[in-house]
């Protein structure tokens, strides 16, 4: 099963029943940018029920009629194949940040109502993207992590190898939280400020947001919070500090949490204004225009935040992609740009 | 798939068993076999059984061997002071088919990793310190993986030798950077041998 589509209009609206695949349209240009699907887990899971394996290209048109053809495969066995104009590529990191995209998806509130892993990725992967040493000391930290977290789990009756060995896992985990600490102070500095306004622009309420950076580093040496807590660690057999303890803290006042408090359309703005400033803060770093991907958007947002959050859209000069259920409500969202849009029906 | 015979069956069963080989490469080998004279089929299982039965590892650096030393250990040859430290008999081949050393080897049998269970005591460690303190080396060149288990296996090595006169050096990681030795070619593989770098540079 092959298909192909063309997209050259600043906003392209994909509509069609649910389940005809209009969600995959977007997750494959996500999946040329990322090498991996903004929803599936495993690669795996997106390759066809009873293929052998998956193939995607796509041609993105650069200004000044420069071009590029980044091709994925996924062979028959689950070996992932990715090049740009016919070169392979060997390096996540020599791909990650070519062809920045954003998603936004109705699953994404997890991102306020769960755990604190989705906001330290959701930050990660803005600056994996803009910064590919970021991105290595990432990884390496993450690599030596697990190995200590492994040490701690087999402790028993220490002897000096052991404590040999952690004392090297803790100065190589200092090493890479000393680069990736600071990128993150330094980050939110220019981003939060960011996603405030943003959210005053879409919800037009006049009160303020607060959002905060949660972590031990910034106040602290890593080495002495090891020094600190390694009772602690050798008792719970984890490591209990260093930058995957990080946070971001949502809150709409000093005291209500968002998760708590908001409502479920103050929720999706918050959502959005992340996304949003996302998109601005990448544009600014990377020079290069993010793909925007919108899947149903429309879904539990209020008309008003709904023609506040368009508006931002198409006064961007970027490519948008939204999937709806409901032609007449696309059409309508977007009367009056329609030289700027494009529809498209799926499975019609 | 389905096939007309047992005996066929299990030989691809066990073709398929071998890393790289799906069935559909296991049955083109077995089919060959089955075109050849048994006589030479018995030549091929007989190598494989007596390579897997009468194998043995060198006392002195644990690289395969038929006697008591491997070939390396037991010419008098090689340089008897330097001493190339690998992570396994692949890498050791690999080095040697640069034709650039000419010193003796230690294969460690691994890396350090407690992710997969292994510590120092599940590798050759103690032994290399041992040929050390024999007091008859004078250089160790670090040939391990550029990865978390090679650097830790390394600093753990260096830390083990600290109190011993001796020259601990690194083959260049810029050049195995990202891949694993074995895939880094014979060319750029020989070339890091000839501009190792000491050890302490490269720790802090
Ligand atoms: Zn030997």
């Amino acid at each position: 099963m092959q298909q192909s589509f063309s997209f050259s209009k600043p906003i392209n609206c994909i509509y069609g029943a649910n389940g005809v695949g209009k969600t995959n349209i977007l997750d494959a240009i996500y999946y040329l940018g990322f090498t991996k699907s903004y929803f599936a887990k495993k690669d795996s899971a997106v390759v066809m029920h009873n293929k052998q394996g998956m193939y995607i290209e796509g041609i993105f048109d650069w200004a000044e009629g420069q071009s590029s053809a980044i091709k994925i495969i996924i062979r028959e066995n689950g070996k992932k194949e990715l090049s740009e104009n016919g070169e392979d590529i060997k390096q996540l990191q020599q791909h990650i940040g070519r062809i920045p995209c954003i998603m936004i998806s109705p699953d994404d509130t997890v991102l306020i109502t769960e755990g604190s892993e989705y906001r330290r990725k959701f930050i990660d992967g803005i600056l994996c993207q803009i910064d590919t040493t970021y991105f290595s000391h990432l990884i390496a930290y993450n690599k030596v992590l697990a190995q200590r977290n492994a040490l701690l789990k087999a402790w028993q009756e220490p002897n000096g190898q052991q404590w040999d060995l952690l004392a090297y896992y803790n100065q190589l985990l200092c090493q890479h939280a000393a680069y990736i600490s600071p990128k993150r102070v330094a980050m939110l500095a220019q981003f939060i400020p960011m996603v405030c306004a943003l959210y005053k622009e879409i919800s037009k309420e006049p009160k303020e947001i607060i959002i905060n950076l949660d972590s031990k580093l910034v106040n602290n040496n890593l080495e002495d919070l090891f020094k600190q807590t390694i009772q602690k660690d050798i008792a719970t057999k984890r490591t209990s500090c260093g930058i995957h303890r990080d946070d971001l803290l949502l809150g709409m006042s000093p005291q209500e949490s968002f998760k708590d408090f908001a409502s479920q359309g103050q929720r999706k703005t918050l959502l959005f204004a992340l996304k949003i400033a996302q998109y601005q803060y990448m544009k600014q770093q990377l020079g290069i225009t993010p793909i925007l991907l919108l899947d149903d958007v429309f879904e539990k947002l209020d008309a008003n935040r709904s023609i506040h959050l368009l508006n931002l859209i198409t006064q961007e000069n970027c490519q948008t992609f939204i999937t709806d259920t409901h032609l007449d409500r696309l059409e309508k969202a977007f009367a009056g740009w329609e030289e700027k849009v494009d529809f498209l029906e799926i499975g019609g | 798939m389905i096939f007309p015979s047992h005996l066929i069956e299990d030989a691809i069963n066990e073709f398929a068993k071998l890393p790289g080989v799906g069935k559909k490469s296991a049955l083109r080998h077995v089919l060959y076999l089955l075109k050849k004279d048994a006589s030479e089929v018995q030549k091929f299982t007989t190598a494989i059984q007596r390579m897997r039965n009468e194998i043995k590892f060198c006392i002195k650096c644990n690289n395969v061997s038929d006697s008591d030393f491997c070939n390396i250990c037991a010419g008098g040859s090689r340089k008897q002071d330097t001493i190339c430290v690998v992570e396994n008999i692949r890498d050791l081949i690999a080095i040697e088919n640069t034709q650039h050393f000419n010193g003796l080897y230690h294969v460690l049998g691994g890396l350090i990793s407690p992710l997969d269970g292994i510590g120092p005591d599940q590798l050759f460690i103690e032994s290399l310190i041992n040929r050390v303190n024999e007091g008859t080396v004078s250089e160790i060149i670090m040939a391990l993986s550029a990865n978390i288990e090679g650097d830790t296996t390394s600093y753990f090595i260096q830390k083990k030798l600290a109190s011993y006169n001796i020259t601990v050096s690194t083959i260049s990681r810029g050049v195995a950077y990202g891949g694993e030795l074995e895939f880094t070619d014979e060319m750029t593989l020989a070339r890091s041998i000839q501009n190792r770098l000491p050890m302490n540079s490269i720790t802090n």
